[in-house]
């Protein structure tokens, strides 16, 4: 039933383009960014708690920027050139300070496939991250394209020119400390500015939007990292996606999930459970409101679920 | 939506068919071109029907395409079951596997399995009055899953491992689950001339060595399997048996 439902759907909806005229493609294409301060000198560009797509252009991601007495520094850039050239016009709306230091948290594409817009500056990425970029980056920027389409037009990758070798960096009167960790993609930045207290966390944290593991060492590594961000202090947690919070929340939700999946596909494991059986268990109640759980769950349980299968499987 | 493009790609093809309306797709709850001719090599002339008890279980979409789960389970059809077929419309390589199940045992399977494109999924349950049951699901993937490299090939891991098997026994009421891997890269022969080599039989016998239940695979199934079965009955000990394409057999007891 479910399935004839979709058959369904699909052909009204390949119906429904048919009948588009081909003009309406080249409706113009706007990202629409408004920065949000959030601190002193210090702005966010929130992306929707959404997945990539044609509607939003990839603008599922969160970045931001400092505006400093010597100049801007920004943390991620998003999904594309043509988000990268928005967030330009966004900060120029701020301030005409230069962009001089741009920091990638990590090799996602959503994070960084906008540094084409600032190809001008100074852009920092932790070593690995780097060599994940340019291992990874060329099948993520397809990946990108067949997800959300005209939006990518002209975005090509813009590898960081710096490696981020050192752990603290003073920029105007802001004082920046970056904790290199791995817990997400095995290469993720995580920046405090000292003098305002907001906590840059890249995806190292998600808050009320399910968290993704395509490329994490694994759970108990993520869980270790975190227990060391919410040993930094901080005014102000900013996540990769989701909304900046002042309190413990966001680490607190992510520290229950990470441990909900961990229990959940070890006792899965251990009962023999099927990756079909297992990706259709019902939630917590406490994630609830988390957007995607369902889907990024079923992604997680392709992911992961091997590495606990085999745990179980070498135990005789 | 991961992979929405492709869905909308099918659902393209689908409906760019002239005949739409005519015989091919009569029946089919997923309205797939691919029904009838699969059908006819499948079932040729022998009756059918379609039946939602025959449950075909995946994902909404395959976040690995080399790696997508499949539950099928017949247990909800009375009497005996005398063979399932299983197969991906859309597949270059379509059947994935021939499944003949052990007597009084469930009636259920998982594996992993490769897709090439979004795909419907097929399988195909005879019971003893001659008649197919057909269940049907649906899988949308970015695509790749069959011409792209096993893994194995960058990695000679499998050679000095090839046909070992790990796995466990469950208890789950009076049956025995039985989970297993395999290691073996199951080349589907669609890949820079690498040739096919694929794990072709595959036997559960009981410890005096009688077959319970058999299977005949096709490459589709995924690099280093992992099977899931129950059987009824917890007199064991039960044995796996495994030949590939290539002769060698593999044997452990579970
Ligand atoms: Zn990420």
């Amino acid at each position: 039933m479910l399935h004839s439902h979709f058959s369904r759907i699909f052909k009204a909806f390949a119906l429904l383009i048919l009948m588009l005229p081909g003009q309406s493609w080249a409706a113009p294409l706007s990202y629409d960014l408004k920065p949000q301060l959030i601190a002193e000198d210090t702005y966010l560009l929130q992306g929707r708690l959404e997945d990539f797509s044609r509607g939003n252009g990839g603008n599922i991601v969160n970045t931001a920027f400092i505006v400093t007495r010597d100049g801007v520094v920004v943390f991620d850039t998003g999904p594309s050139f043509r988000y990268g050239k928005a967030m330009r016009q966004a900060i120029a709306q701020v301030t005409d300070q230069p962009v001089l230091h741009v920091f990638n948290s990590h090799h996602h594409p959503d994070h960084f496939l906008g540094n084409q817009a600032f190809a001008d500056g100074t852009i920092w990425a932790l070593p690995d991250t780097g060599r994940l970029m340019a291992e990874q980056g060329g099948a993520f920027s397809d990946n990108m394209y067949r997800l959300v389409g005209d939006w990518m037009r002209a975005t090509e990758m813009q590898l960081p020119n710096r490696p981020l070798q050192v752990d603290r960096l003073q920029v105007g009167e802001h004082r920046l400390r970056f904790f290199p960790m791995t817990g997400h993609t095995g290469a993720d930045l995580v920046m405090l500015d000292e003098t305002t207290g907001v906590l840059f966390a890249g995806d190292m944290v998600f808050y009320q939007r399910a968290l993704t593991t395509p490329q994490t060492p694994g759970l108990a590594v993520w869980l270790r990292d975190l227990d060391a961000i919410a040993a930094i202090p901080h005014r102000l947690l900013v996540p990769g996606h989701g909304p900046a919070v002042p309190d413990g929340s966001a680490i607190g939700q992510m520290g229950d999930y990470l441990r909900w999946l961990d229990l959940t596909l070890r006792s899965a494991a251990e009962r023999g459970m099927s990756m079909t059986e297992l990706m259709k268990i019902p939630f917590d109640a406490r994630f609830a409101e988390v957007a995607l759980r369902r889907h990024e769950f079923i992604r997680t349980v392709a992911h992961l679920y091997p590495r606990y299968e085999e745990a179980v499987f070498q135990k005789q | 939506m991961r992979a929405w493009s492709n869905a909308l790609l099918f659902a393209l093809a689908l409906s760019g068919v002239p005949s739409e309306a005519a015989e091919p797709t009569a029946g089919d709850p997923l309205d797939s071109v691919m029904w009838e001719y699969n059908r006819q090599i499948f079932l040729a002339d022998q009756p059918y029907r379609f039946d939602e008890r025959v449950l075909v279980e995946l994902p909404p979409f395959a976040e690995d395409p080399t790696q997508v789960p499949l539950t099928v389970d017949a247990s909800a059809l009375a009497g005996r079951i005398e063979r399932v077929i299983a197969w991906a419309d859309l597949n270059p390589i379509q059947q994935i596997f021939n499944w003949y199940p052990a007597a009084g045992s469930r009636a259920r399977l998982s594996l992993r399995f490769k897709v090439q494109q979004a795909t419907p999924v097929r399988a195909a349950v005879l019971t003893q009055d001659g008649v197919w049951h057909v269940g049907s699901g649906f899988v949308d993937a970015a695509g790749g899953g069959c011409t792209a490299p096993s893994m194995a090939n960058s990695d000679p891991y499998w050679e000095s491992h090839l046909g070992e098997i790990a796995g466990r026994r469950f208890q789950a009421g009076s049956a025995s689950r039985y989970r297993f891997k395999v290691i073996h890269p199951m080349d589907t022969g669609l890949v820079n001339n690498i040739p096919e080599f694929f794990l072709q039989q595959l036997e559960l016998r009981d410890g005096q060595g009688s077959v319970l239940s058999r299977m005949e695979l096709f490459p589709p199934v995924s690099e280093n399997p992992v099977f899931t079965f129950d059987l009824e009955g917890t007199e064991g000990p039960h044995r796996l048996w495994l030949r590939d394409n290539g002769g060698n057999e593999f044997e452990r007891t579970l």
